[in-house]
């Protein structure tokens, strides 16, 4: 039963680990902004190498740097940042030429110059949106800390199934997460209000209706909208909406 | 007959700049105002806003939302006590709201004391740093403070609170 404790603990510090690699500076960016990945190679056929070359590709395409596999050109080059830690700084505007709105996501790995060795692949990453896009299920603000004020939106405009299409929400279903991935509590169902002619929404601030086991942290949750329609006979039906997940933003 | 046309046009326009340069009498501004002694006192949350600083700066359509009603905001109290003339200590009372400030007391500064626009909190090590959105000088007499949360990894602020308080 140790062995067994012992082992799971094991699997979750390196889950924890692997979250953490690749890193991002700044950690939100959008296809304008200038950031700089780390990646940690340990592990990979590019431990131990003394030099590494970045190949990255994304919704966009093979990016300019992606000349030829057996020989990357300097400008792929990646700065040492440690023991098997490479670093790449680039702004995928300028990078690839093209307008944010055409930068969606992008992947990387890390290989020798001439290809001989490499990481497996990595990503896809998002750039966060320049513009806005609507959704069914929305969050305000878009991004949150777990003791901010959190506001979960439906949409009936923007629904996909025609259950969602047609449901009147009642209430929402909120699933809170540590960071161990536990649920914390029990799933909260709420009542919603009517914010707008198609819009519910139902607020609340997640450090003080949800409490993690001591030590733990909320890392996410996740929600879904649930409501009535009317079939086709005219009776009165509950359905529920797709669920989607929120992860916290660390803030200072 | 031209020159003198000309001399006399000149001979004008000297003669204009000349009077109308006039030294002007400025009124007396009277004594500055003491903002550090405006912001003592005893002050009453009455109205909370939040805004997505990130959709704001996008133009996103959603960009700030009222939450006074959303919690017991307006229980919220904070006193802030002058130790001569010099900002003190304070002491906040959330009642049934948010704690929007955590500390209950402690001293407070400020980064300026003519025109401050950060107010320090400070209990011990722990220390929260408001910003004044508005003076409760002159015809004002609501207390603005604003309170930034920021990505831990970039520093860049994604919301910010913004709370008005009426003097007791």
């Amino acid at each position: 039963m140790k062995k067994l404790l012992y082992l799971s603990f094991l699997i979750t510090i390196g889950l924890a680990a692997k979250s953490q690699n690749p890193t991002f500076s700044p950690a939100t960016f959008t296809a304008e902004d200038q950031v700089t990945l780390t990646f940690d190679v340990t592990g990979s056929g590019m431990a131990g190498a003394t030099e590494a070359y970045i190949w990255l590709w994304g919704n966009a395409g093979d990016s300019p740097l992606n000349t030829s596999w057996t020989n990357s050109p300097a400008a792929a080059k990646m700065t040492a940042a440690g023991t098997n830690k490479w670093s790449f700084t680039f702004t995928a505007t300028v990078l690839y030429g093209l307008p944010p709105a055409a930068l969606q996501n992008f992947n990387f790995l890390v290989k020798k110059k001439d290809g001989s060795a490499q990481t497996s692949n990595q990503g896809p990453f998002a750039f966060d949106p320049l513009v806005f896009v609507p959704s069914m299920l929305r969050i305000f603000p878009a991004k949150v800390g777990a003791d901010d004020v959190v506001t979960v939106n439906f949409d009936r405009t923007y629904a996909v199934s025609t259950d969602e299409q047609r449901m009147t929400p009642t209430t929402t279903t909120i699933t809170m997460f540590d960071d161990l991935g536990a649920v914390v509590g029990a799933p909260l169902t709420v009542a919603v209000t009517k914010a707008a002619d198609t819009r519910w929404v139902k607020s609340f601030i997640p450090s003080l209706t949800f409490t993690p086991a001591a030590g733990r942290k909320l890392t996410k949750f996740k929600y879904k909208f649930n409501g009535t329609l009317l079939d086709p006979s005219g009776a009165t039906i509950t359905v529920t909406s797709s669920e989607t997940e929120v992860t916290f933003t660390t803030m200072q | 007959m031209k020159i003198v046309l000309k001399t006399g046009l000149l001979l004008l326009a000297v003669g204009m700049l000349l009077t109308a340069c006039q030294p002007v009498e400025h009124k007396e501004i009277g004594t500055p105002r003491n903002i550090l002694a405006s912001l003592e006192g005893t002050w009453k949350l009455t109205k909370a806003t939040q805004v997505d600083e990130d959709a704001a700066r996008k133009g996103f359509p959603f960009k700030e939302l009222n939450i006074t009603s959303l919690y017991p905001y307006t229980d919220f109290v904070l006193k802030l006590n002058l130790t001569s003339g010099a900002p003190g200590t304070f002491t906040t009372t959330p009642g049934g709201s948010p704690k929007i400030i955590k500390l209950l007391s402690g001293n407070w500064s400020v980064d300026n004391a003519e025109y401050p626009k950060n107010i320090t909190l400070t209990n011990g090590a722990s220390t929260e740093v408001t910003t004044l959105g508005g003076y409760p000088v002159g015809a004002s007499n609501t207390l603005k403070l604003k309170v930034e949360r920021k990505d831990a990894a970039s520093g860049k602020v994604l919301i910010s609170y913004s709370y008005e308080f009426a003097k007791q």
